[in-house]
């Protein structure tokens, strides 16, 4: 049942003008800043190899890149979530779901999953460009793939988030703009703390901390955990909201 | 695996089930703290079709929001072919076909794709699910326009494609809100035709605001005022009674001459309600008479049962009923 959902949600995006728009938008704002990484590199390489341990090309081009398609993610994913539970409540089509004999828990996860098949397309295209840099240089594997480690878990956390406000609201619009809000909120927290007070709480809730320690090829429990709970609670949440359509208040 | 579920459930709840395809006690509900719903009984067996009436705002929509699982009631207990909707929902609406006030259309994709993610959604198996589709499109009449776009379709084939998809899985209830409002005179006919083919299988509900659609169609009719069931009972054909009016000078006849009639009272000037044996019989002999008197016959019906004096009284009146 989840399959059928998360089929008919995906390729229902795909249907749009809006996914393909997406995915091109984001191929070329993530490549262009890509060779500019590049063209920095360039221009500091001779200096960078004279240095002791000197950071490599995965370091100085690759990691950062992924940061920048990482902020990209919050303008991209909104958009993204935005109308797949309001659409459907607009539209009446939720009263198909509702009617069925499947669960709110099925609707969410069929709708989860069906944005996360779209967002993997996306990532596959930002994952693919820095492995062209494997004709000229030497790429860190282990960074490069916790990496990407790291910007899934980001996109995956996202689009829970996403699809949250969705079911929250009757405009798509206004849900797009919550979790932009939220989501960029998250990012930023950390300037909340205090300079040189580290381990705060600010700290921890920022994606970006968790996000960038987790790109740099540090893999710990508590960054892994940071996004399965965002993921979990914003799912739940979704479901509860779901159910509170049907149960009387 | 779900066959063998169904034939299961079948034979463990014997024929009661097959009788009583729907049972909801009780149902109450409130919006914000007021209450539109006031304790609303009904019962629905095989092969009957009730006709849900009430003016706009009385809490028909709600109603079948409820029966059909999409809205939970505050209290009350809805079973459907013996399966309780709030405890065993899954199993429940399997049984219901339910089609919205506005039809839960997919704009973006074919009729086909649509009534295929119907059908799958419905628990079918892919095979499966192909059959009931080209079977459903045949009923409704959707088999031009299966490849086509429902959102480039004209309202009266959007209809349609929302009840092919209320009746795709062959429910034993059928839940269906105005399913004629919007469509032109053909279409309506073609949608009554197919209503009155489902009820010998299944149990039909069916709201409008057309009171002869109702009196057409329906074996029995509820009329909903103000959250309660004002009325609730059987329409039969009166076969007993006509309506004739004549364009003559001349008095009126001995009724009592004319075949199969056995009485008659003047209802205005020269329009009478006439008490008859059989309506076939007293009809054929009335249009002789008149023909051999040279009289013009402007009109000889049915005496239509008081279903919309009825309505009037309940829903008009209602500062003296429910003050």
């Amino acid at each position: 049942m989840i399959k059928i959902i998360a089929t008919r949600e995906a390729t229902s995006l795909f249907r749009s003008p809006l996914a393909w728009t997406l995915l091109a938008m984001a191929q070329f704002v993530f490549a262009f800043q890509f060779l500019a990484q590049i063209e920095t590199y360039m221009h500091f390489a001779e200096k960078l190899r004279a240095m002791p341990e000197s950071p490599g090309v995965t370091e100085v081009v690759v990691t950062p890149s992924l940061g920048v398609a990482a902020m990209l993610m919050l303008f991209f994913i909104p958009v993204t979530t935005m109308s797949s539970l309001s659409g459907e409540r607009r539209n009446g089509t939720l009263m198909l779901l509702y009617s069925s004999p499947v669960t709110s828990w099925q609707i969410v996860a069929g709708k989860y999953a069906g944005i996360l098949t779209v967002l993997a397309v996306l990532w596959i295209i930002v994952a693919l460009m820095p492995l062209t840099l494997m004709w000229g240089a030497a790429l860190d594997v282990g960074v490069y793939l916790s990496g990407l480690l790291a910007l899934f878990l980001l996109m995956a956390a996202y689009a829970a988030v996403g699809l949250m406000f969705s079911a929250m609201f009757t405009q798509p619009a206004v849900a797009a703009i919550m979790s932009f809000g939220v989501l960029s909120g998250l990012w930023l927290i950390d300037w909340a703390t205090p300079l040189g007070q580290d381990a705060s709480f600010f700290a921890y809730l920022s994606s970006l901390n968790h996000f960038q320690r987790i790109a740099r090829g540090l893999l710990n429990t508590s960054d892994l955990a940071y996004f399965g709970i965002i993921i979990a609670l914003s799912i739940y949440l979704t479901a509860w909201r779901l159910d509170g359509d049907r149960k009387p208040l | 695996m779900l066959l063998g579920k169904r034939l299961g459930v079948a034979n463990n709840t014997a024929s009661m089930v097959n009788d009583l395809l729907l049972c909801a006690r009780d149902l109450t509900r409130f919006y914000h703290g007021r209450r539109v719903l006031h304790g609303i009984d009904l019962e629905l067996k095989r092969g009957e079709v009730l006709g849900f009436l009430g003016p706009n705002g009385a809490g028909k929509s709600t109603t079948m929001n409820i029966l059909s699982g999409v809205l939970a009631p505050h209290s009350g207990s809805i079973s459907i072919c013996g399966h309780d909707l709030s405890h065993a929902p899954e199993l429940a609406k399997r049984h219901i076909g339910y089609l919205p006030e506005i039809p839960p259309l997919h704009l973006d994709a074919t009729v086909d794709e649509y009534l295929l993610f119907c059908a799958r959604l419905r628990g079918m198996q892919y095979e499966q699910a192909i059959a009931a589709v080209s079977k459903s499109k045949l009923e409704c009449g959707l088999v031009a326009v299966g490849s086509r776009l429902i959102g480039n379709l004209s309202k009266g084939f959007k209809q349609r494609a929302g009840i092919a998809q209320a009746l795709l899985h062959e429910p034993a209830v059928v839940i269906l809100d105005e399913p004629t409002s919007g469509l032109d005179p053909n279409q309506i006919r073609a949608v009554r035709e197919t209503i009155k083919a489902l009820c010998e299988q299944h149990a039909v509900i069916l709201s409008t605001h057309v009171l002869s659609e109702a009196q057409t169609l329906c074996s029995r009719v509820a009329i909903l005022h103000r959250g309660r069931i004002a009325f609730n009972q059987r329409i039969d054909r009166d076969d007993h009674a006509m309506v004739v009016e004549f364009d003559t000078n001349e008095p009126s006849p001995d009724w009592t001459r004319i075949d199969g009639v056995r009485s008659g009272e003047s209802l205005s000037n020269h329009r009478y309600l006439l008490r008859v044996d059989d309506f076939d019989v007293a009809a054929n002999a009335l249009t002789r008479f008149t023909l051999e008197r040279n009289w013009i016959l402007r009109e000889l019906r049915r005496n239509t049962s008081p279903l919309e004096q009825v309505f009037v009284d309940l829903t008009c009146n209602d500062k003296n009923h429910f003050a």
